[in-house]
């Protein structure tokens, strides 16, 4: 055993480079799973800390109860006259009120030219400003606000958009743009922002104001007189409260802050550990074909080790021992590097735009037990069937010359592959076309893409060698040195298994993109359409965020000669039979003169009925005429009547007029307001109409229709570019796999290389040998990729629902452009064997037995 | 034994390949090698000329040197009129590609290429044609017509050293260097590939250098030089394997 152990440790120094690459190409796939845990744990425990710092002081807080929001973001507001009753209350220290809001939006200056605030990220969140110790925020510079018409801002944003205490900056509320001060710049703890959000703090009359509210809070926090128990401040409050408003406790409210977060880190966090998963799939590859490289080059020094006596068993033992000790090098190693990946991945976010903050890098026992799962999982794995391989090398085949493993493995593989292909392809028909929790789903297309391309990959060996050939083919034609290019072809057709081992860490790579890649333009094709044909409106006013503006907005628009039919949307949330739904109002009419929906079923003629789409009406077993009981946050229970059936959901499942809304919900804000060009105007004389109101309403979108599907469909493209670079990962593993390969083929072939040199081959020919079978296998490797991709592409548009994707769209040239690149990627990653193999002393070379 | 110099060549006979105070030192101090002290000697034209040794005296190495395989600590080597070492690495080996033919004791083929191919090997590397007629004459002269499409590893030892021959002549070459091209081989494969050698040098007026440690490929030189200690210590002219044999007795005494 301890024979074994020194017998392995001498072969991984012997070969340190070979070594050095083998623990790398692990490392990788390590480091970007330590990365994304230590990430997650960072981000949680910042934000935690961040929520605890925020509430503490806080005792006791009162809110609505109603666990359901009509509107995104903000629970229903509470009276004033709570806070007031709450201050007479036995063992209130203090207690005061919290208005947030996120319709105020900041300019960058004061008059028409000054621009608005960016709102892609996160809103803007304006609160009253207090000065009371539970307030958690505090003045760094400046002065707090005390007259109407000053405002503070946190230093984050100061710094970060040049705003100068003393400057005047003007202010978009509801009813307008007024001017404004900055007095004074505040900070979270020690913290300049909170992930990038911008934050104002008003006095509470003008934040009432701006917002279009009045005499209400979110809610009220309340610090306890000494010895007093949070629980026991709680039920003394809670006994004199109105009915909708309950108390909870300072702890119950900082757990219930921190869960928002925690619910946000853990999907990000997940999603990277997705993409960290891939990278580590593809290093399982790449890890795999070296160790078989490796085996074939040490055939004599096993059969040696067997005619002396040792056992299958004890060469076996001696292999994986060699895997075992790259596997934890690479497990420890890639703990710190993880830890450096990490912040790197940071720095990245922060560059797509996406503000983390600072946080601290936790190593905990969770992220170390994956590390080592992964490191020496991998290489295990990896090296299991080059283990048994290498125990089955007789001890003759040290004395004879050119033993060969056995041949008969091909069809012992295409079975196992089968074996593996078909549970793969159920799985991803069970995750396509299967209903069934989400997880399941997710689980079902992950472990069955895995299976399939695991499958793919056992297939290639069945056709790598005449794919190879054919692709290599058209190298021949070049002119003046045919033979370099011939050369190059026959050697990557001429092992069928190393083609295909090497070419598959770009296959996976590429069709994972090559899928995102079809998904992202079928998706963009739908919503083009759909925009397209259903929406006839001319003009479409949105916001950045979906956040709700003054209706005020459509009845100006409205006004305007330039517009006919101008309809307001409104988008919130009601519940029935429970559950919370997705609901929208609008006038009624709008659906079939600005939208082309149609009417399957009653008429739109009455504006207190409820409009439903075919799909809600067979849930809640309903047909026009019948009542449905539902619930609003602000009125309760109601009886409303369906009035119509229409086909389509491209706005919700459940439609009611403004009359309606206006009866049950608090927020009267429109969401989107669509308009058709009156007759005989044009985009010119209608933008030039819409100038002052763009000037009112700066945060706004005003476009055409064919604008507002362009900006979308530029977001997609932000998207697509993101998941790409996470992609790129695996990419540079399956780069530095083919370098690899690459490389120890030099090193096999160091006798021919020399010969050749001899004989009279150029430095640079050597070097273009090399470099073109490495664009050969590269090419195989991307084309197979894409195809793959392809599927799993035409898979995925099917599964998702035809609401959000009805059709596949296929980029071809954007396909062919990854293809190219990939292609080319692969000669120039060979390039570092490449110039080796031609600087190998020729008579070494020769001599090399 | 007094180094003993080439002939002072008459006008009328051509020198193929040359050295001069050629010098190859290996390592320094305690690990210091003279693999070749001074060495003088010109090939002439049109002969088969064989160097012998005993292991160690440096006629691998003068092969070497020669072929351009390996560079010198100081003295000059000239493929016909040029001076090698003046030559960059890219000069070098088209040197070697047009200008010089190669025969190597084992490994003499690509392994992926036919027969065929690996004797238009030089001139393919080139990017040039081969002369049909030039090639037709190699091959049938060499017996291998029916080995043309064949692959290294369906060919026996003396048909891969007779392919290697083969391609040594495709260019018609200045030169062709041969290290033990028998060492691998049985006698009568061996005989074989020496005789092609010398008709090579008979019907086609090829130079031919040979190295060897078999006295009985010497019979098939026209010239024998002694090498010792990395020093021309003596030479044979006709030689037969009786006197190279007496010869390389002298020597190791």
């Amino acid at each position: 055993m301890r024979q074994m152990l020194r017998l392995s440790l001498r072969n991984l120094g012997a070969n340190r480079l070979r070594f050095a690459l083998t623990t790398f190409a692990v490392l990788l796939g390590v480091s970007f799973v330590v990365a994304s845990f230590v990430l997650t744990d960072g981000l949680l425990r910042t934000f935690d800390t961040l929520v605890a710092e925020a509430n503490e002081g806080v005792d006791a807080r009162v809110r609505s109860e109603s666990d359901f929001d009509e509107v995104e973001f903000l629970l229903r507001p509470v009276d004033e006259s709570v806070l007031d009753e709450v201050r007479q209350v036995d063992g209130v220290a203090e207690a005061e009120g919290v208005f947030q809001s996120f319709k105020i939006i900041p300019v960058d200056g004061t008059g028409p030219d000054a621009e608005p605030l960016e709102t892609q990220g996160p809103p803007v969140l304006s609160f009253n400003w207090g000065e009371s110790t539970l307030n958690p925020m505090n003045l760094v510079a400046g002065e707090a606000p005390d007259e109407p018409g000053e405002f503070v801002m946190d230093v984050g944003a100061v710094e970060r958009e040049n705003f100068v205490i003393g400057e005047r900056y003007d202010m978009i509320g509801v009813e307008g743009r007024e001017p404004f001060t900055l007095v004074g710049a505040t900070q979270f703890g020690d913290e300049n922002s909170i992930a990038g959000t911008t934050i104002l703090g008003f006095l509470i009359d003008e934040i009432w104001r701006l917002d279009g509210a009045d005499a209400v809070y979110h809610q009220i926090e309340i610090a306890a007189e000494r010895d007093v128990a949070q629980q026991e401040l709680v039920d003394n409050v809670a006994a004199g409260l109105p009915d909708g408003v309950e108390a909870i406790t300072g702890d119950e409210a900082t757990a219930d802050d921190q869960e928002d977060f925690t619910t946000i880190i853990n999907i990000f966090g997940n999603i990277l550990l997705a993409f960290a998963l891939v990278a580590v799939f593809v290093s399982t590859f790449i890890i795999s074909n070296t160790f078989n490289i490796l085996l074939g080059r040490r055939v004599r020094q096993l059969a040696l080790l067997r005619a002396l006596g040792a056992s299958s068993g004890q060469v076996r033992f001696a292999t994986l021992l060699e895997a075992l000790i790259i596997g934890l090098l690479a497990s420890v190693l890639g703990l710190g590097c993880g830890l450096a990946l990490a912040l790197g991945l940071r720095e990245l976010m922060n560059a797509l735009g996406f503000e983390l903050p600072d946080f601290d890098l936790i190593l905990s026992a969770r992220t170390i037990i994956a590390a080592v799962v992964v490191g020496v999982g991998v290489t295990l794995l990896a090296s299991y069937s080059p283990a048994r391989r290498a125990a089955r090398v007789p001890p003759v085949a040290a004395m004879r010359a050119g033993f060969r493993f056995g041949s008969g493995e091909g069809t012992r593989r295409t079975i196992i592959a089968t074996v593996l292909a078909v549970p793969g392809v159920l799985l991803l028909a069970y995750g396509v076309f299967g209903s069934g929790s989400t997880a399941a789903v997710l689980a079902a297309l992950g472990v069955g893409a895995v299976l399939v391309f695991i499958a793919v990959s056992m297939y290639a060996p069945l056709f790598s060698s005449p794919a190879a050939s054919a692709l290599g083919a058209p190298l021949e034609k070049y002119p003046g040195d045919e033979i370099t290019g011939h050369m190059a072809r026959s050697n990557a057709a001429r092992d069928n298994k190393r083609t295909a081992r090497t070419a598959a860490g770009l296959m996976i790579g590429l069709a994972l993109i090559a899928m995102a890649t079809v998904v992202a333009q079928s998706l963009k094709e739908t919503v083009r359409a759909q925009l397209g044909s259903t929406v006839v409106a001319d003009y479409l006013i949105t916001s950045d965020n979906n956040l709700g503006f003054s209706n005020q907005l459509s009845s100006q628009v409205e006004a305007l000669p330039e517009f006919e039919e101008v309809a307001a949307v409104r988008d919130g949330s009601f519940r029935v039979a429970g559950d919370t739904k997705e609901i929208t109002g609008t006038e009624l009419s709008f659906l079939t003169d600005l939208l082309d929906l149609n009417v399957i079923a009653g008429d739109l003629d009455a504006t207190d009925s409820l409009v439903l789409t075919e799909d809600a009406a067979t849930d809640n077993a309903v047909g026009v005429g019948d009542t449905l009981e539902v619930e609003f946050a602000e009125t309760g229970m109601q009886a409303i009547t369906v009035g119509a059936i229409i086909d389509d959901d491209f706005l919700s499942n459940h439609i009611v007029d403004l009359e309606l809304w206006e009866q049950n919900f608090a927020s009267q804000d429109d969401n989107t307001v669509a308009a058709k060009l009156a007759e005989g105007v044009d985009t010119e004389e209608a933008d030039a109409a819409l100038a002052p109101l763009e000037g009112a309403f700066p945060q706004l979108n005003f476009e055409t229709r064919d604008e507002f599907t362009d900006r979308l469909e530029s977001q997609l493209d932000s998207l697509l570019v993101i998941i790409n670079v996470f992609l790129g990962l695996a990419i540079v593993i399956a780069l530095l796999g083919i370098a690899n390969t690459m490389a120890l083929s030099v090193l096999e072939r160091t006798q021919e290389i020399g010969l050749m040199r001899a004989i009279g081959m150029t430095r640079r020919q050597t070097r273009r040998l090399i470099r073109l079978e490495a664009g050969i296998v590269s090419l195989f490797g991307a084309l197979l990729g894409v195809i793959v991709g392809l599927i799993f592409g035409w898979l995925a548009v099917v599964a998702i629902p035809d609401s959000a994707i009805d059709r596949l769209a296929v980029p071809a040239p954007t396909l062919v452009f990854y293809v190219v690149i990939a292609t080319v990627a692969g000669l120039l990653v060979a390039s570092l064997p490449a110039r080796r193999a031609s600087r190998l002393d020729i008579l070494d070379a020769i001599g090399d037995l | 034994m007094e180094a003993v110099l080439a002939e002072p060549l008459a006008t009328s006979r051509i020198v193929a390949a040359s050295a001069t105070g050629l010098t190859k030192i290996y390592g320094e101090g305690n690990t210091r090698v003279v693999a070749l002290d001074a060495v003088d000697i010109a090939f002439e034209a049109g002969k088969l000329t064989a160097i012998m040794g005993p292991s160690g005296s440096g006629k691998s190495t003068l092969l070497h040197c020669l072929a351009g395989l390996d560079s010198v600590t100081s003295g000059e080597v000239r493929i016909g009129d040029t001076r090698i070492s003046d030559l960059s690495d890219k000069e070098l080996t088209l040197l070697r590609r047009q200008r010089m033919g190669f025969i190597f004791q084992a490994f003499n083929l690509v392994p992926t290429l036919t027969a065929e191919e690996n004797i238009q090997l030089p001139l393919l590397l080139g990017g040039q044609q081969v002369d049909p007629e030039w090639e037709a004459q190699v091959v049938d002269s060499l017996g291998l017509d029916d080995r043309l499409h064949h692959r290294p590893d369906e060919l026996s030892g003396g048909q891969q050293q007779r392919v290697a021959v083969a391609r040594a002549l495709v260019t018609r070459p200045d030169i062709i260097v041969a290290d033990e091209p028998t060492g691998n081989l049985d006698s009568a494969s061996g005989q074989e590939v020496l005789g092609f050698l010398r008709s090579a040098v008979d019907k086609w007026n090829q130079t031919v250098v040979m190295v060897t440690h078999d006295p009985v490929a010497t019979s098939y030189a026209d010239l024998v030089v002694f090498l010792r200690d990395g020093r021309l210590v003596d030479r044979l002219e006709s030689p037969t394997p009786d006197k190279v044999l007496d010869m390389i007795k002298s020597l190791e005494v």
